[in-house]
C-alpha cells in the first residue's frame, strides 16, 4: 500500500506566515459586509452586521440548537471514531483483511445520507437516533483512512530495532505503531469534527424537533434571509474552530503540525485483484445488509432486502415505471453533477497554478483555502441557493465548490513536492517559469490532483443530493425526499443503491485513470 | 563493569547462506568464526551482503541454509536475553523522542533498569553533550548516527553489530569516534562485528579485517591487525597501519579481479 502523504502547510516555508490567515479572512469580511448592503433589496445575502444583530436578538433560539447538535454531533463523533478504531485494529491484526474493510467502508461513505436519513428516521422514530447514526457515519471514513496510512507509516527498520532487543509484535505495536500512527490520527480526527457536525445536521433536516437542522430547514421555508445567514455562519464557525481546536490540540501533543492526508491510499494490486475485491465486497454487503434485516427483524412495509430491490427495479409489473423515473432523476442529476464536478476539478488546479506563480497570493490564500476545507457544505448549500437561484447556476455552483477546496489544497501540496533539483537543472539551461510548470511542476502535481478527483466524487454526490433535496426539487436527491415523504419504500431503496453504487463506481473510475496516470509519472506511488 | 553486562560471546557462522524471495543469492556458503571479545571487521565492495551477514547474526534474517551461533545456541537465545545491540545503517531514531529518550526506550525494550548518569556519560561520550533533550528532527544526520551507536551501547550488550556506524559522520568526528569508541566496547568487553567500505576505519578499529567478494559474498582475506592499542587517529599514516591498509587493498581488488569485475567497471 502508498498513499499520498505531505508534510502539513504550516510547517516549512509557511513556518513564517502565522499571522496572514488574518488578512484574508479581513478582506472577506469586508467583501461581504459591501455585497450585503448592495444587495439589500435582493433578498439573498445578509452582510455581517446584520447577522450579528439576529444573533443578539435570538441568542436563546440559536444557542438551544447549537448545544442540541453538539451534543449529537459529539456522541456520532465518538462512536464512528471508535468504529474506525476497531476497523483499523481488524486490518492490522489480519492484513489480508484490510482491502475489503476499506472496500466496505467506501461503500458504506458512499451511501447517500439524504437517503439513509429518512430509513434511519422511520426505524429510529423522534429523538436523536439518526442524527448520531449519520455523525458516525460522515466521521468513520475520514479516520480509518488516515489510520490505516498511519499504522503502515513506520519505517521496517524501526521493528527491527524492537526486535533486536528481542521483543515482539506488541512491544512494536506500543513503542513504533502506536506512536507512528498518532499524527495521522489527529488528522483523521481532525477532518471528523466538522464532519460529525454536517452528519447530525443532515439528520435534524429529516424531521428531528430541535437542532441547527431544525432551524435551516425552517428559515428555508421561511424566505428569511438573515436567519439563513445566521445559521449558516455558526454552523460555518463551529466547524471551523473544531477544526482548529483539534489541530492546535494535535500540535500540543505532538510538538508538530498533523500531516496532511490527501486521499486513501492507492493499493498496487493488480486490475484482476481489484475486480475480485469488488466482487467480495459487494457480495459482503449484500449478506450483511439481508443479515441485518433479519437480525433486527424490521417491519418489511419499509425495510427492503436486497431481493426486493431487484424485484421492484426488473420484475414488478411497474418496474419498468421505476426504472424510467430513477433513469430521469439520474440524468438530471448528472446534468448539474458532471459540470459541477469538473468545473471544481479545473478551478481548483488552475486556482493552484496562478498561486505557485504568485507565491506572495499564496501565504494568504493556503490558510484560508485549508480552513474553507473543513466547512461542511451542507451550512452554506442554502446560502449559495439563495445567491445563484435553484437553477443549473446554483447548483452547478455547489457541486463545483464541494469539488474546489479539496482540489486546491491538494494541488498545492503536489506543485511543493517537486524536486528542487530537477528544478536546479531546469535553472541551469535558463527555463522560463512557463517552462518549469509544463515540464516539472505540473507533471509533478498530478498524483495529488488524481487523488483528489478520487475522494471528490462521493462529496460531490453528497453535495447535489443535499441541494437538489433542500432547494432545487430536481433530480435524484429531489427523488429520494419525494420518495421518503410518500412512504415509497422500494423506489427509496432503490434509489439508495444505485447512488451507492454508481458513486464507488465513479470513484473506481477516476481510480483506473489515476493508476493509468501515476505509472507514468510516479511509478514509485504504485510500487 | 557494572554486574549487568553479558560477557562477551564467540560466534560461529557455519555455511551460512541466503536467497531472497526475489532470487538474490546475497551470501553462498560463508563459514565466518568471531572471537569472543574481539572486533571483526568485515569489508566488502557495495551490496556484497555483507550486512546481511549481519542481519543474520543479529536474529533479524533467517539464514536459506547454514546457522549462526552464538556460544552454542541460535541467535534467538542471545534476542531473547537482549544480549545484543545493533546500530543499523539508518540511525532509526525514533523522532517522537529525544536522544535521551531513544536510549530510555532502549533500556526499556531490554529491560535494563534506566541509570540518567550512566546515560548522560554515554551521551557526553559521543559528543552529544547538551543535545539529550533533542529531538533527532533538530541533529544532523552524523550527530543522529552517534546518538543510535550510544543507544547501541547503553544496553551494555555482549555483542555489538555496527552496520556502517560512521556513514554520515564527517571525516574529523569519524577519526574521534574511532579512536574512542574502542575504548568503551572493550572496557566493557564485547564481540563486536563491524561492517565497513572504509579500509582504513576497519584497520583502526579492529583486531581482524575480513575481505569479503561481490556478491555473493565470500572470503577473500582473513588479515590479522596487530596494532597496540590504545589506537590513536593518527596511526592511520604511520608505516606498519599502510601496510595493512594496502593489504586489505590489494585483497578487495583481487576479489573484484576474480568475480569478473575490476574496480575500473565499477
Amino acid at each position: 500500500m502508498t498513499s499520498l502523504t505531505v508534510e502539513s502547510p504550516a510547517t516549512g516555508q509557511l513556518r513564517g506566515s502565522r499571522a496572514t490567515p488574518w488578512l484574508g479572512i479581513l478582506i472577506v469580511l469586508a467583501g461581504w459586509e459591501l455585497a450585503g448592503h448592495l444587495l439589500t433589496a435582493a433578498f439573498v445575502l445578509a452582510a455581517p452586521s446584520e447577522v450579528i444583530g439576529y444573533l443578539l436578538r435570538e441568542w436563546q433560539l440559536m444557542g438551544r440548537a447549537l448545544w442540541t447538535t453538539l451534543g449529537n454531533a459529539a456522541a456520532g463523533f465518538l462512536i464512528g471514531n471508535l468504529a474506525a478504531l476497531l476497523l483499523a485494529g481488524v486490518a492490522l491484526l489480519w492484513p489480508r483483511s484490510e482491502r475489503i474493510v476499506t472496500g466496505l467502508a467506501l461503500l458504506v461513505f458512499c451511501l447517500p445520507l439524504v437517503a439513509t436519513g429518512p430509513i434511519l428516521r422511520v426505524f429510529f422514530g423522534p429523538g436523536s437516533g439518526p442524527q448520531i447514526i449519520l455523525a458516525a457515519l460522515a466521521v468513520y471514513y475520514t479516520t480509518l483512512i488516515p489510520l490505516l496510512v498511519g499504522l503502515r507509516a513506520a519505517p521496517d527498520s524501526w521493528f527491527d530495532l524492537v526486535r533486536s532487543y528481542g521483543r515482539g509484535r506488541f512491544a512494536a505495536l506500543i513503542h513504533v505503531r502506536a506512536m507512528a500512527a498518532l499524527p495521522y490520527f489527529f488528522t483523521g480526527l481532525q477532518i471528523a469534527a466538522p464532519a460529525a457536525f454536517l452528519g447530525a445536521m443532515v439528520g435534524e433536516f429529516t424531521g428531528a424537533e430541535k437542532g441547527m437542522g431544525v432551524l435551516t430547514i425552517r428559515a428555508l421555508r421561511a424566505l428569511d434571509v438573515e436567519m439563513t445567514w445566521a445559521v449558516a455562519t455558526v454552523a460555518t464557525a463551529v466547524a471551523i474552530l473544531a477544526y482548529v481546536a483539534i489541530g492546535s490540540l494535535a500540535r500540543r501533543v505532538l510538538l508538530s503540525d498533523p500531516p496532511v492526508i490527501l486521499a486513501t491510499p492507492q493499493s498496487a494490486r493488480t486490475q484482476r485483484t481489484a475486480w475480485w475485491d469488488a466482487v467480495l465486497v459487494t457480495l459482503l454487503a449484500l449478506a450483511i445488509w439481508t443479515s441485518a434485516l433479519w437480525i433486527f427483524n424490521l417491519n418489511p412495509f419499509f425495510a427492503k432486502g436486497p431481493t426486493q430491490v431487484f424485484d421492484a427495479l426488473f420484475i414488478a409489473a411497474d418496474a419498468a415505471a421505476t426504472r424510467a423515473t430513477l433513469g430521469g432523476a439520474l440524468s438530471e442529476t448528472a446534468l448539474f453533477l458532471i459540470p459541477g464536478y469538473l468545473t471544481g476539478l479545473v478551478a481548483g488546479a488552475g486556482l493552484a497554478i496562478v498561486l505557485v506563480l504568485a507565491p506572495a497570493l499564496s501565504s494568504t490564500a493556503m490558510p484560508l483555502a485549508i480552513a474553507l476545507r473543513s466547512v461542511p457544505i451542507v451550512t452554506t448549500a442554502p446560502l449559495v441557493v439563495l445567491l445563484l437561484g435553484r437553477g443549473a447556476t446554483g447548483t452547478i455552483t455547489l457541486v463545483a465548490i464541494m469539488v474546489f477546496f479539496p482540489t486546491l489544497v491538494a494541488c498545492l501540496h503536489g506543485l511543493r513536492q517537486t524536486p528542487g533539483q530537477v528544478l536546479d537543472v531546469f535553472d541551469s539551461y535558463a527555463a522560463g517559469p512557463v517552462t518549469r510548470l509544463i515540464r516539472v511542476r505540473i507533471p509533478a502535481m498530478l498524483p495529488a490532483f488524481f487523488a483528489a478527483a478520487r475522494m471528490a466524487v462521493p462529496a460531490s454526490v453528497l453535495a447535489i443530493t443535499v441541494a437538489e433535496w433542500l432547494a432545487t426539487g430536481s433530480g435524484i436527491g429531489s427523488l429520494m425526499a419525494l420518495s421518503a415523504s410518500l412512504s415509497d419504500y422500494d423506489m427509496l431503496w432503490s434509489s439508495v443503491v444505485i447512488v451507492s453504487a454508481l458513486s464507488a463506481l465513479g470513484y473506481g473510475l477516476v481510480g483506473m485513470i489515476e493508476r493509468r496516470v501515476l505509472a507514468t509519472y510516479a511509478p514509485e506511488q504504485l510500487s | 563493569m557494572a554486574p549487568d553486562r553479558t560477557p562477551p560471546p564467540e560466534v560461529i557462522c557455519t555455511g551460512l547462506a541466503k536467497v531472497f524471495d526475489s532470487g538474490t543469492e546475497a551470501v553462498q556458503s560463508l563459514d565466518l568464526t568471531f572471537a569472543a571479545g574481539q572486533t571483526t571487521a568485515l569489508v566488502g565492495p557495495s551490496g556484497c551482503g555483507k550486512s546481511t551477514v549481519l542481519r543474520m547474526i543479529a536474529g533479524l534474517e533467517t539464514p536459506s541454509s547454514g546457522e549462526v551461533q552464538i556460544d552454542g545456541a541460535p541467535p534467538a537465545e542471545t534476542l531473547r536475553k537482549a544480549g545484543l545491540s545493533v546500530a543499523f545503517q539508518d540511525p532509526s531514531l525514533l523522532p517522537w523522542r529525544s536522544v535521551r529518550g531513544n536510549i530510555e526506550l532502549a533500556l526499556s525494550l531490554a529491560r535494563r533498569p534506566i541509570d540518567a548518569s550512566a546515560i548522560d556519560q554515554l551521551i557526553a561520550l559521543v559528543g552529544l553533550d547538551g543535545f539529550g533533550d533533542t529531538r533527532p528532527a533538530a541533529l544532523s544526520g552524523g550527530m543522529r548516527q552517534r546518538a543510535a551507536i550510544a543507544r547501541a551501547l547503553a544496553t551494555k550488550p555482549g555483542l555489538l553489530l555496527l552496520d556502517e556506524p560512521f556513514g554520515a559522520v564527517d571525516e574529523l568526528t569519524r577519526q574521534q569516534l574511532a579512536q574512542d569508541l574502542p575504548r568503551i566496547w572493550e572496557a566493557q568487553g564485547t564481540t563486536t562485528v563491524l561492517v565497513t567500505h572504509s579500509v582504513s576505519e576497519a584497520v583502526l578499529l579492529s583486531d581482524r579485517v575480513i575481505v569479503l567478494s561481490p556478491r555473493p559474498a565470500k572470503i577473500v582475506a582473513d588479515i590479522d591487525i596487530a596494532l597496540p592499542r590504545p589506537r590513536m587517529a593518527e596511526m592511520v599514516r604511520e608505516t606498519a597501519a599502510t601496510d595493512l591498509i594496502e593489504q586489505v587493498f590489494t585483497a578487495l581488488s583481487d576479489g573484484m579481479a576474480a568475480a569478473d569485475r575490476p574496480l575500473a567497471a565499477q
